[in-house]
């Protein structure tokens, strides 16, 4: 894969018709070396922890995992340091150092005969403090079960090895992703989306979804496992719905549209809308940082919708699934990846192809990150 | 639930589940046993009864599925009760002859 710097080569000897023997001849010499880059962090099967140079797509360092990889649900510190995994059937929490692979953080979400699992639901305060969870418990009884309520969990990062939640605060069911504000709101994926104040545990709801009543509209389908939109700073969540261009119901005259629910995790702000045509299935999207008019979503095809018109732009048919959307924090690059075990790269601008890396095993539903830090001198 | 017959015995018992006094029985099948309550058809069509789109191929919707234990009767719940069923297959794709089927019974 060309690195941003090679692609600024690449352009600058296509101009000049000139060879280039320096990488970056052509983009002015005196551009300083970066002290930060992007990277990717990922988990895959069997148990891996991957970190990869994210212009170069090179592998960087690669941890071991203490557990079973799913659901793969990444959170990273605020230095960007520490990767948070959600990993151990659903049910445990390990905080790994991406440079040391030592384990720094551990929690068994499950204790005695409960046993807790959490549908990707994972989530890291502003400043790094605490681990917020969603959670699923039901107790084990030797000839029946028990379902419990379910429930948010806090965790303190700073308890380290095998922590317990510190507070648990009653929360709706049917919870798959949560995201944090800035301002530390923990924003709640379910029926509909809700607004937790971490202290007392008071929510509200942010966005209406499954409680909608419009006639116009059928109820909302929402499937979403992947907390991304880190590098556009949204909580982001697709869904399909049918538009009744006539009667309520009536089938004959109505159309199919794709729409999210996003939270600006700057401001708190929270939009729902549609965005474009429903023609194939897609599992996630986000929208490109620095661009939001533009929303871009992923499965068996990457799309490009244009918000504002409700249209799609641009669609190209990829080599196989991806779940997965990433973009690096220039928003100029698109990193696909989950299902199989392979992450390509796109070209925002130009859909050019720009590599790919295959980890060895498949990701399945695992949520990778885009991170913008120092320097990481490869371990491999 | 008309025009569905149920044809095992998990969907014997979801058909039967249908009063408010029953709610934590499918409750539990979402937290517990892991496994979705849904009748979505599966891997053969897609939400517009076509095939255009499925997941391509479908080795790379497979761990999506059973880790979750999306599909209930088609792949094992790895969640739950067979986490290690893709041991000896980190790659769908490229190791799927080492998957084998799952007996109850015999974990």
């Amino acid at each position: 894969m060309q690195s941003l710097k090679q692609r600024c080569s690449t352009l600058a000897a296509a101009a000049l018709g000139v060879a280039l023997t320096g990488s970056l001849v052509g983009c002015g010499s005196s551009v300083p070396e970066a002290t930060n880059k992007d990277y990717m962090v990922a988990v895959s099967r069997p148990n891996h922890l991957n970190v990869i140079d994210a212009e170069t797509l090179e592998p960087v360092n690669r941890c071991d995992l203490p557990a079973h990889p799913a659901p793969g649900t990444i959170v990273m510190s605020p230095d960007s340091q520490i990767a948070y995994t959600l990993i151990g059937s659903f049910g445990e929490i390990y905080g790994i150092d991406i440079e040391s692979c030592e384990v720094v953080f551990s929690a068994n979400q499950s204790q005695g005969n409960e046993r807790v699992r959490s549908m990707g639901a994972i989530a890291i305060s502003p400043d790094g403090s605490e681990i917020y969870t969603h959670q699923n418990p039901t107790v084990m009884m030797s000839d029946h079960y028990q379902v419990q309520d379910t429930r948010v969990a806090v965790f303190n990062t700073a308890d380290g090895l095998d922590a317990k939640a510190v507070r648990t605060f009653p929360a709706p069911r049917q919870v798959t992703i949560i995201k944090t504000g800035d301002d530390g709101t923990l924003y709640l994926g379910g029926p509909d989306v809700y607004a937790m104040d971490v202290n007392s545990g008071e929510y509200t709801t942010s966005i209406v979804s499954r409680n909608l009543d419009d006639p116009q509209y059928s109820p909302r389908d929402v499937l979403t496992v992947w907390p991304i939109g880190d590098t556009s700073n949204e909580f982001i969540r697709m869904f399909s719905v049918v538009k009744f261009n006539g009667e309520s119901g009536d089938m004959d005259n109505a159309s199919f549209h794709w729409g999210y629910e996003r939270i600006d995790l700057t401001t708190g702000e929270p939009t729902d809308t549609i965005f474009g045509p429903l023609e194939v299935v897609l599992f996630s999207g986000q929208t490109r940082p620095n661009h939001p008019d533009q929303m871009w979503a992923v499965l068996s095809h990457l799309k490009q919708f244009d918000v504002p018109s409700q249209t799609e732009v641009r669609s190209i048919t990829l080599d196989h699934t991806y779940y997965c959307i990433n973009f690096s924090t220039d928003g100029d690059t698109i990193y696909l990846s989950g299902a199989l075990d392979d992450i390509v790269a796109y070209d925002a601008n130009t859909l050019e192809k720009l590599g790919n890396i295959t980890l060895g095993g498949d990701m399945s539903m695992a949520t990778p990150r885009v991170i913008n830090r120092s320097v990481i001198t490869s371990k491999l | 639930m008309k025009k569905l017959k149920p044809i095992n015995q998990k969907a014997v018992e979801l058909a039967g589940t249908t009063s408010q006094q029953q709610v934590n029985d499918v409750v539990a099948m979402q937290s517990v046993v892991g496994c979705a309550s849904t009748t979505d058809p599966g891997w053969e069509v897609d939400m517009f009864g076509g095939t255009a789109g499925l997941c391509q191929p479908m080795e790379a919707d497979l761990y999506g599925c059973s880790d979750p234990c999306w599909w209930p009767a088609q792949v094992p719940d790895m969640m739950n009760t067979y986490p290690d069923w893709s041991a000896d297959a980190p790659s769908a794709a490229k190791n799927w002859r080492n998957l084998d089927g799952v007996y109850p019974g015999k974990e």
